[in-house]
């Protein structure tokens, strides 16, 4: 096992996590608005 | 559809080469990378049922129920951060080892049963799904395509052990992908000549289809934000961080990197996914405005209805409901209003059927994209999505017999029966193990076809033993205090209060894994403190 092994993307994990948080965030953001537009 | 069928089993066979010991068998000598078991996990996940469930649950209850899986991003960061490395220090086959480790061999096998039974449960009503397309396509009798879809499964997984499973999981999860691309783009294709993508979005929408989020609270709203993002994320964190069906595929990763970009690969890809395959019920409901659909979309309970008395009243109400619900869609979609007369029309036609089904003692909802797919779609294109829903029927059942019989084995058959054998006997009981569940699967399978909503069962079935299991895990990871009795006890007090509250009926099951999970943790911490005294 190698944990400091850094991902692919992004640098480090921390910074991975955080981008796979705020992509959560902008979904449910896209999906309530797409939810008002055709209420 | 025959050739992909074949084809995979192929596969699953000449990459069975190799796994000649129980490390490569149930571990793939933990080499794989992560696209392999990203993949896999989600093939693993997406049944049969995602296809011809999700689809009809979009159709009958609009897109909320994407919420469910809101949660999951948010548990699989959380996974990535503390159960990989976790799993992958203590070098094991199972989640379930790692609770001896911490804990004592009492708690590792009550939790391993707990594992076998609901997994057990689950796997059946994963093959009574395919069972429902074959029937519908071919006409053959529920029985004889459940055993034939058993047998196909059991074959490669008995002899492929987990490397076959990733890696036809792996082809399984492209043909779904190809699947639902087809089934959404003909699903708008084939709307009416004046019919637009926006024109079916307007009706669908007016109907309460079009509603991925909804931030109204109620403890007893199976979907909504609030329940989504926390009775989601444990739930995800239960089923991706305990249920061996999930683990062992991030198991066989190389490092843990890999594991976690598995993990993370499903945070990002899950929700769109799912959102996509529910937008295509949202659009199958859009052309059933302007199509007329049958009162029942299962052929023989719809056969059964018509030889009651109560049917010609029902028909005349369904049929006058449905003129005019098509004349106010019309008007809907050409931007002239009746929105109001639209909804109430569709109000008729869902009591109308919601009476023909109690009469039937049915439910439909798993026959509605099969009744779409198999009556106007093209050949080619049934082919291409009825290959799709088989893969993802195979991948999950070999996922799920796969994991049962690692289960069967290492925590039970080795830990408790035979302690001392030769590799090659605990080989061959594998093997053995896994045709053992895949029978199993098919007895339990024939009572599965009931149930309703697939998708919503498989959920709920988790949702009644996930707390328990995630409680102990939790406890495991971030109690250090906590000891054996507390861990075990604590898992018996988790399992009590989820099975009162759904037998009460006090909360919707999402929030089941909350609660079970607290449960497990508090008794778990008082009764060690207690000890200590």
């Amino acid at each position: 096992m190698n944990r400091e092994e850094p991902p692919p993307f992004f640098g480090t994990w921390n910074r991975l996590y955080a981008a796979v948080i705020l992509y959560l965030a902008v979904l449910i953001a896209g999906f309530h608005a797409f939810t008002k537009a055709w209420r | 559809m025959i050739l992909s069928v074949v084809g995979i089993v192929a596969y699953g066979l000449w990459r069975s080469r190799g796994s000649d010991t129980t490390d490569a068998y149930l571990r793939a000598g933990r080499t794989m990378p992560w696209y392999a078991m990203a993949l896999s996990i989600m093939a693993t996940q997406a049944s049969a049922i995602t296809f011809i469930s999700t689809t009809g649950q979009g159709y009958v209850d609009g897109m909320r129920f994407v919420q469910f899986y809101f949660g999951l991003p948010l548990a699989m960061v959380i996974l990535s951060v503390t159960a990989v490395p976790v799993f992958h220090k203590a070098n094991v086959y199972t989640a379930y080892e790692y609770l001896e480790k911490r804990f004592d061999s009492r708690t590792r096998t009550l939790v391993s049963i707990i594992f076998l039974i609901q997994r057990g449960l689950a796997v059946g009503l994963a093959l009574s799904a395919p069972a429902i397309v074959l029937t519908v396509i071919l006409g053959w009798p529920d029985d004889w395509t459940t055993v034939l879809m058993g047998v196909i499964v059991v074959a490669y997984t008995a002899l492929g052990g987990v490397k076959a499973v990733t890696w036809t999981d792996f082809q399984q999860m492209l043909i779904m992908m190809a699947g639902l691309a087809a089934s959404l783009v003909m699903a708008v294709y084939l709307l009416p000549d004046n019919i637009g993508f926006g024109a079916a979005l307007t009706v669908a929408g007016a109907a309460g289809k079009l509603n991925p989020v909804t931030t109204n609270f109620s403890w007893g709203d199976r979907y909504n934000l609030w329940s989504g993002l926390f009775g989601g994320m444990f739930l995800a964190l239960a089923y991706f961080g305990c249920d061996q069906s999930q683990v062992q595929r991030y198991l066989t990763g190389s490092s843990v990197a890999q594991s976690r970009l598995s993990l993370l690969f499903n945070a990002v890809a899950k929700i769109p996914m799912q959102f996509l395959i529910l937008l295509t019920g949202a659009i199958v409901f859009a052309f059933f405005t302007f199509v007329q659909p049958p009162l029942l979309f299962q052929r023989e309970d719809m056969a059964k209805l018509t030889r009651m008395p109560e049917y010609p009243a029902l028909r005349e109400k369904f049929d006058a409901a449905f003129q005019s619900r098509q004349s106010a869609a019309r008007r809907l979609a050409a931007g002239g209003g009746a929105k109001e007369e639209f909804q109430k029309a569709q109000a008729d036609l869902d009591e109308t059927r919601k009476q023909a089904a109690a009469l039937t003692k049915s439910n439909d909802t798993n026959y509605v994209f099969l009744h779409f797919v198999t009556n106007y779609l093209p050949e080619g294109i049934v082919g291409l999505i009825i290959a799709a829903i088989l893969a993802a029927a195979m991948s999950t059942i070999s996922g799920e017999i796969n994991s049962l019989a690692t289960v069967t084995v290492i925590d039970i058959y080795k830990r408790l029966i035979n302690t001392e054998a030769a590799d090659a006997r605990y080989l061959l009981v594998s093997r053995l193990a896994t045709a053992f569940w895949g029978v199993y699967a098919v007895v339990t399978a024939r009572f599965a076809k009931n149930m309703g909503s697939l998708v919503e069962a498989v959920n709920l079935l988790g949702s009644l033993f996930y707390g328990g299991i995630l409680g102990v895990f939790a406890l495991a990871m971030y109690f250090p205090r906590v000891g054996a009795a507390g861990a075990f006890w604590g898992v018996l007090a988790g399992e009590a209060v989820i099975f009162t509250l759904h037998f009460t009926g006090a909360t919707s099951f999402l929030w089941y894994n909350v609660a079970g999970c607290l449960v497990v943790i508090a008794t778990g911490v008082v009764i060690s403190r207690l000890a200590v005294r």
